[in-house]
């Protein structure tokens, strides 16, 4: 961190702040080597919703992965406030996945206190933490259930929670609404607005969605098909809090289709 | 149908077999020289429990049982952990493995006889080998039914190895641990059945073997009666364990 602040660069070391130079990922695929990364270069602000779109196989949950920690890239430098993150570092990143992802023999709040648990950190205040955590989302009540006995959405719920039981300044989501149906997604994109503006956390979210895409950020990157590359940022500049609204305006239907020509044009 | 009419039909139909067994034969239905009337196997039965003989053949077979099991489990898991964790002898062994194991192990048996003789030895031997297949193959079905997400995410929150073995892999494992002990101890108690009765002094197997050659049914039965006792007793203690900590298997 010292030599990022001999540079000059000091953006990178905000709490929170994303800086991704010149990465490239390559690895050894059946034919041989893949490029699956290319010469990805982004610059995430503090407190910011920024959303990555591409097409599938492109690399964005790999990138995502890096940015968690738990993958290195082969070239290229990144840095979450200043530092690179070569393994897991929950203090600074949480990870939210996909559905399948609560374990099955935990019940709810045991689930959200697993990170905790595993620090070691005194069993009352995890508890007490964990059902805060719980609350925020909306699920005060369900502590003691079993995520078989949950919904999609309301377990997704719990992954949300468990992301944010260490208070990390990031938040990483790797397409957490994809196994929902269209209405438990829309009502949980806009759950999931109200619990960031509760916070300043920074968010990076990938998504297939190009409607989720606009409704959700500040800034949507457009990738490439494999190798990814960052073909487009895209500023979604309406107003927050962003309501359902403004879905059905033009603007937001321009923005919509403005990413759609752009990932149209890159095959 | 309610919980009670289904115990009460599941006696009444247990009962109704019993019966059967103990009519058919008294009323020469069925041939009582080969079939002896279950009141008479189980006379026979307390009779042959209060034979020190007896009492010494049950402790040699128990033995067996319980050495072969405590060298299988862990050598099995061992391997089958090892196999499921490192790709390259995975794709090695496998196809191997899969091949050994559709072979009928008892047709190493005289193999088994030739190299420790007619001892204790050579049953637990046998039993071992031939539970250890079966253990190896559930071990590696095991570690590969952890789900990759259930890593990641505890990786993610910075979970160590041991970490991941204790609070990820083996609460994700335990209901198929469970089953395999329950299906290997099956496998094992058949292999040193099948080794007392082929060629043994000692054990249960041994005395089943003798009495149906002297043609002594009712002690044959009896011995039967007692061998199932034993393997029911064990298999539903570890099914009712299986299930209660599987309240969150779909």
């Amino acid at each position: 961190m010292q030599q990022l602040a001999d540079l000059g660069d000091t953006s990178g070391s905000k709490p929170g702040a994303i800086e991704v130079r010149d990465l490239s990922h390559v690895y050894d695929g059946v034919n041989g080597q893949v490029k699956a990364l290319e010469d990805i270069s982004m610059h995430v602000a503090p407190g910011k919703f920024t959303v990555i779109v591409g097409p599938s196989g492109c690399g964005k949950t790999s990138l995502l992965m890096m940015m968690a920690g738990l993958r290195a890239q082969t070239s290229g430098e990144l840095l979450c406030h200043g530092a690179p993150i070569p393994q897991p570092d929950p203090k600074r990143v949480g990870v939210v996945f996909q559905e399948a992802s609560l374990y099955p023999w935990l019940t709810a709040v045991q689930n959200v206190e697993f990170p905790l648990s595993l620090r070691n950190d005194p069993k009352t205040e995890r508890r007490e933490r964990a059902l805060q955590m719980l609350a925020l989302v909306g699920l005060e009540g369900f502590a003691d259930r079993y995520p078989h006995e949950l919904s999609g959405g309301m377990k997704q719920r719990v992954s949300i929670a468990r992301g944010l039981v260490q208070d990390p300044p990031v938040l990483l989501m790797d397409e957490p609404f994809a196994a929902l149906d269209e209405q438990t997604r829309m009502t949980m994109g806009h759950e999931l607005l109200r619990i960031w503006s509760t916070t300043s956390k920074t968010v990076v979210f990938i998504t297939h969605s190009l409607t989720e895409a606009v409704y959700l950020a500040d800034e949507v990157l457009v990738m490439s098909a494999r190798p990814g590359r960052i073909i487009d940022r895209i500023a979604i500049d309406l107003p927050r809090p962003r309501t359902y609204e403004m879905m059905a305006t033009d603007k937001f239907g321009g923005l919509r289709e403005r990413i759609w020509q752009q990932i149209r044009s890159a095959h | 149908m309610t919980r009670l009419r289904l115990a009460l039909s599941r006696a009444a139909l247990l009962a109704a077999v019993l019966l059967a067994w103990d009519l058919l034969p008294r009323w020469e239905v069925i041939n009582p020289a080969l079939l002896p009337p279950f009141g008479e196997v189980m006379s026979a039965l307390w009779t042959l429990l209060q034979r020190p003989k007896v009492h010494d053949a049950i402790a040699v077979t128990s033995a067996e049982v319980l050495v072969a099991f405590i060298i299988a489990i862990p050598l099995g898991t061992l391997l089958g952990v090892l196999i499921a964790e490192k790709p390259y002898l995975g794709a090695v062994f496998k196809p191997l493995l899969f091949y050994v194991f559709s072979i009928p192990k008892s047709i190493f048996l005289p193999m088994f006889i030739l190299v420790f003789g007619i001892t204790f030895a050579q049953k637990v031997a046998y039993a071992a080998f031939t539970t250890t297949f079966v253990v190896l193959m559930s071990a590696t079905a095991c570690v590969e039914s952890v789900k990759n997400e259930y890593i990641e995410v505890a990786r993610s929150y910075g979970a160590t190895r041991r970490q991941l073995i204790l609070r990820v892999y083996i609460p994700s494992m335990l209901p198929m641990l469970l089953e395999t002990i329950r299906i290997s101890m099956i496998f094992n108690f058949t292999g040193v059945m099948i080794a007392e009765m082929y060629a043994s002094r000692t054990g249960i197997g041994h005395l089943i073997g003798s009495w149906g050659e002297n043609f002594q049914m009712p002690q044959l039965f009896a011995g039967i009666v007692l061998l199932s006792a034993i393997a029911i007793l064990f298999n539903e203690s570890v099914r009712w364990l299986e299930e209660r900590c599987s309240n969150w298997r779909t």
